[in-house]
């Protein structure tokens, strides 16, 4: 994998066309030029994948014993003094750029009109930035099918095309004329996700994409290639002909999936999320985002509960005896704040119970940490005991009134929810129409996490803001912690105000507001699941 | 004038395949304290002193090579033997195994002694069964005298050879290409650094030379590398074996001091004896070197400065002589095909760029040229260069810079056939900010 420039990196001094720049001196020359703003159009090149240099569109000429000469800048580390030209300064690496992406161009199909990738197509932002030829291709002379033999046919005006909708598993199509070989996905599937399903075959302008003969692509990541694919080769199923992508607006949030918290965007358009995609976050899921993470969206929509009559909870809550009061993963530090509000209102007859009837299993080392909690650490931040869900379960007798919150239990286990059938009063507050919601006397819908501003603190103890994407299928839907807050008598209706709270209450949370919040979380020290 | 020394080639015809008759001949003569005596640095020394240059293609000083491996590192240096022979016209290195396997052996086993490595293995290009079994037969002898294994000679160095079968892609004659198919990958050449005599094959030192190239050393170290040196040019020492092609009366396999006049290759009873009808033209090394005109050749001298002079390479010292019935735009389109055929399919411009040459090419030759197209060749073979990893593209580069430049005419009047030559192309120009 390539290193990658960080904040103890060393600067050097090195000379880009005629002028001395300071650059991270512990990486490659395209991620060096690129800290001090000078962009090197790139193919193949990814941050989180190792160099394979087969693109040769980041070329710059560096000087050497031969003078000056071409050499990829992906590939260069850089060295004190060393002597750069970009095409700024060099008419070599300007048209040499020009020829690689006329290259590039010669079997590509230039579908971008219906292409799904248009838009946010690196092939294409390159042509734009590097290229901007003049086609020098006749007809006859310029195309050839890329691909797999067997799915090559000739289209009405005679052109041998073929390999499209190229099915490479259950969510992944191929299109095979767009493919740049880049080997993006290979270096991706056999490098990060660790299980060598795809592959190059043949070679020369015939060189495709492919399985291993009657495997399928099929992983748990499978849907990153095609986030990294530079072109519209690769694409999801899910997502084909759906949006252009240009129509979506995208909201930054976290994942509450599972307590890495894993970064990422909410695309949606006119109030429907059409897809999550990963956001870049170095110390948290790097580029990746797990199939589970990124299709939970299809769901966000579907089976939510109404906004309800908040007067039946408060009722429900004034029933005589002890409320277990239990939380699930996806409350964010504001829904804790207002729990704990509504705890203090109810006194000593309630108690908070936190955890998840779902297994923890192992972490996957790329985007997932296996720990269905999501703000385990929060709420342990927040001084409540972060797993013990047990209790409550051995002492389900104690009980009369089971308020569950953002938490399915039945849902999760029933075999293990048996055991708080006892309780004879049942509140839920959730998104969905859940089966908990269906054992539940009364039932009060909040809106969903990705409706929400908030903030979580992954299992790594990296504090991270969740946004509100304006998807709310019901416009009375409120958050959880305002609907808490009401139940305990103090409304709170703005996110911040509760995180005010939490700040005071919490000392490494002093001094931080959603604005010093970096996109990419703020690290409490000491702070872990 | 006196009888040519002759290096590699001096046990042909003679069934030197068979140890004895290979050892009646003063074979396997260096394995014997007259090398185990020597150390590693003296080994090398000796092979630096006779100035032999890798008789690959690229004329790399095979001592200086060598000088390269790290020592006292504790990792295993690996010996690669090049025997990809795959570059248009070269047949020497199949000639050479076929006729005296054994002196491919003494040759490792020399060079396994300058480096300390306990193993090497020699890739033989796919196409070349009858050289495998030759080998295979030729180490089964060797083992059995115990020229090889464990504790040769009786002192501590031991050292096994193996046969690696490729599958006979041109591009596997690059040095990095064939380690990555010797370890069982895909047959594309490695980012460069780091070189393989630090991390080559499973990452480790490795030490890649030519079959010819270690044939040399047995006579280097039977005679004296004084005696090597003597022979060809101030810079360019010793003998080459040459393959002669084309339209000569006697094409074959012959061994000459480097510095020999181009012309007497050609046409000397002892080589290649004449040329058939008149000379058109001549690639001194191999398919992808540019070609000399007859009047070039009248000036060549073969060797690799002379020749660098005259804006070709020696090459691998395939010699393709061609006569006035050749036609160059369709040897230029055979040429075509094949580099496009060979593309490893790694480097964008090699990749699509030896196919878009290609295609303008095949249809110059079916008569749907345009004017321009030669302009539009030129300019392609010119954009290959400094742009790829490996030297392929270039090498399809070079023939069609030399050929066009060099036979215009003839490619102008292929273009003449089409009688819509001078239409204006029929471009799908896309202009920028037309549909985004």
């Amino acid at each position: 994998m390539p290193h990658l420039p960080s904040s103890s990196s060393p600067l050097v001094t090195i000379k880009v066309d005629g002028k001395d720049v300071q650059v991270p001196g512990d990486t490659n020359l395209l991620e060096a030029l690129q800290a001090v703003g000078i962009e090197t159009p790139h193919i193949c090149y990814h941050p989180y994948l190792p160099v394979s240099g087969n693109c040769r569109q980041c070329l710059v000429e560096v000087e050497g014993p031969r003078g000056m000469g071409l050499v990829i800048s992906c590939y260069t580390p850089v060295k004190a003094g060393m002597v750069v030209a970009t095409p700024a300064s060099s008419q070599r690496v300007k048209s040499t750029r020009k020829a690689v992406s006329e290259f590039m161009l010669v079997n590509h199909p230039l579908d971008c009109p219906i292409c799904d990738k248009a838009g946010e197509c690196t092939l294409q932002k390159n042509y734009m930035e590097a290229g901007q030829n003049e086609s020098r291709l006749r007809g006859e002379v310029g195309k050839h099918y890329h691909g797999n033999p067997d799915n090559e046919f000739v289209d009405s005006k005679g052109q041998t095309r073929g390999g499209k909708r190229v099915d490479l598993g259950p969510r992944v199509l191929l299109d095979e004329e767009r493919c740049v070989q880049c080997d993006r996905c290979v270096r991706f599937m056999r490098h990060v996700a660790g299980d060598e399903q795809l592959q190059l075959a043949a070679r020369s302008d015939h060189t495709y994409i492919t399985t291993f003969p009657g495997e399928k692509l099929d992983h748990e990541y499978d849907l990153c290639v095609t986030d990294i694919c530079p072109t519209g080769a690769l694409t999801g199923k899910y997502f084909r002909f759906q949006q252009r992508v240009w129509m979506l607006s995208r909201t930054p949030s976290v994942s509450m999936d599972d307590s890495l918290g894993a970064n990422i965007w909410i695309d949606h358009n006119e109030g429907h999320v059409w897809r999550l995609m990963p956001r870049c976050n170095p110390e948290v899921n790097r580029s990746w985002l797990s199939n589970t993470s990124r299709l939970a969206f299809e769901k966000f929509a579907e089976n939510r509960l109404p906004a309800s009559d908040i007067e039946s909870v408060k009722l429900a809550l004034q029933t005589q005896g002890k409320v277990a009061l239990v939380a699930g993963g996806e409350c964010t530090l504001e829904d804790i704040v207002a729990l704990k509000m509504l705890k203090a209102s109810l006194g000593d007859r309630a108690e908070i119970f936190v955890g998840s009837f779902r297994p923890v299993v192992a972490a996957d080392g790329i985007a997932k940490s296996g720990d269905p909690v999501a703000n385990r650490a929060g709420f342990k931040l927040l001084g409540l005991a972060a797993d013990n869900l047990a209790d409550l379960v051995k002492r389900a007798s104690e009980f009369n009134t089971l308020m569950t919150i953002n938490n399915d239990l039945w849902g999760d286990d029933a075999n293990q929810a048996k055991a708080l059938e006892g309780i004879e009063n049942r509140i839920t507050l959730a998104a969905f129409n859940t089966e908990t919601a269906h054992k539940a006397n009364v039932v009060f819908g909040v809106n969903h996490w990705s409706e929400v501003t908030g903030t979580m603190v992954n299992c790594n103890g990296i504090l991270q803001k969740l946004s509100a994407a304006p998807t709310a299928p019901d416009a009375e839907l409120i958050p959880t912690f305002q609907a808490l807050s009401i139940f305990a008598g103090t409304p709170i209706t703005e996110a911040l105000e509760a995180f005010k709270v939490a700040s005071k209450e919490v000392p490494v949370l002093l001094g931080l507001s959603y604005e010093t919040i970096r996109s990419t979380g703020a690290k409490l020290d000491g702070v872990q699941a | 004038m006196a009888e040519t020394v002759k290096v590699c080639t001096g046990n042909f015809g003679k069934g030197a395949q068979d140890i004895a008759v290979y050892r009646k001949l003063g074979g396997y003569a260096n394995i014997s304290s007259r090398l185990f005596d020597l150390s590693q640095f003296e080994t090398i020394d000796i092979v630096q002193r006779s100035g032999l240059r890798g008789r690959g293609g690229a004329g790399f000083p095979t001592g200086m090579k060598w000088s390269f491996v790290p020592r006292g590192t504790g990792k295993p240096v690996y010996i690669v033997v090049n025997a990809d022979e795959g570059e248009g016209g070269t047949f020497k290195d199949h000639r050479l195994m076929l006729e005296d396997p054994h002196r491919l052996i003494e040759g490792l086993i020399i060079a396994a002694w300058a480096l300390g490595a306990r193993s090497a293995y020699i890739y033989v290009r796919g196409e070349f069964l009858p050289s495998i079994e030759t080998l295979n037969k030729a180490l089964n002898e060797a083992y059995a005298e115990h020229l090889l294994g464990e504790n040769i000679g009786g002192t501590a160095f031991s050292f096994d050879i193996f046969v690696h079968r490729g599958a006979g892609a041109y591009i596997c004659g690059e040095e990095t290409a064939l380690i990555n198919s010797l370890e069982g990958q895909k047959g594309q050449p490695r980012l460069k650094p780091p070189f393989p005599a630090v991390n080559g094959a499973w990452q480790l030192p490795t030490c890649v030379n030519n079959v010819e190239t270690l044939m040399a050393l047995p006579w280097i170290f039977e005679h004296s590398p004084e005696a090597y040196a003597a022979m060809g040019t101030p810079r360019s020492n010793g003998t080459k074996v040459f393959c002669v092609s084309g339209n000569v009366k006697k094409p074959g396999v012959y061994e000459a001091p480097l510095g020999i006049p181009l012309m007497e290759m050609l046409t000397s009873s002892e080589y290649a004896g004449g040329i058939e009808g008149t000379l058109k033209g001549v690639v001194p090394g191999g398919s992808s070197t540019p070609v000399l005109l007859p009047s070039e050749c009248e000036k060549a001298i073969l060797d690799y400065e002379s020749l660098a002079a005259l804006k070709t390479m020696l090459g691998s010292g395939a010699i393709i002589a061609f006569n006035e019935k050749c036609d160059v735009v369709q040897l230029l389109g055979v040429l075509g095909n094949f580099y496009t055929h060979e593309s490893c399919g790694q480097c964008t411009p090699c990749r699509e760029g030896t196919g878009f040459a290609n295609r303008v090419m095949h249809a110059l030759l079916r008569g749907e040229g345009h004017d321009g197209d030669l302009e539009l060749l030129l300019s392609i073979a010119d954009q290959y260069n400094g742009t790829t990893i490996c030297p392929l593209a270039p090498a399809l580069g070079m023939p069609i810079t030399a050929f066009i430049s060099k036979y215009r005419s003839e490619f102008e009047a292929y273009i003449a056939k089409n009688p819509n030559h001078a239409s204006p192309r029929v471009n799908a120009t896309i202009r920028p900010g037309a549909f985004w």
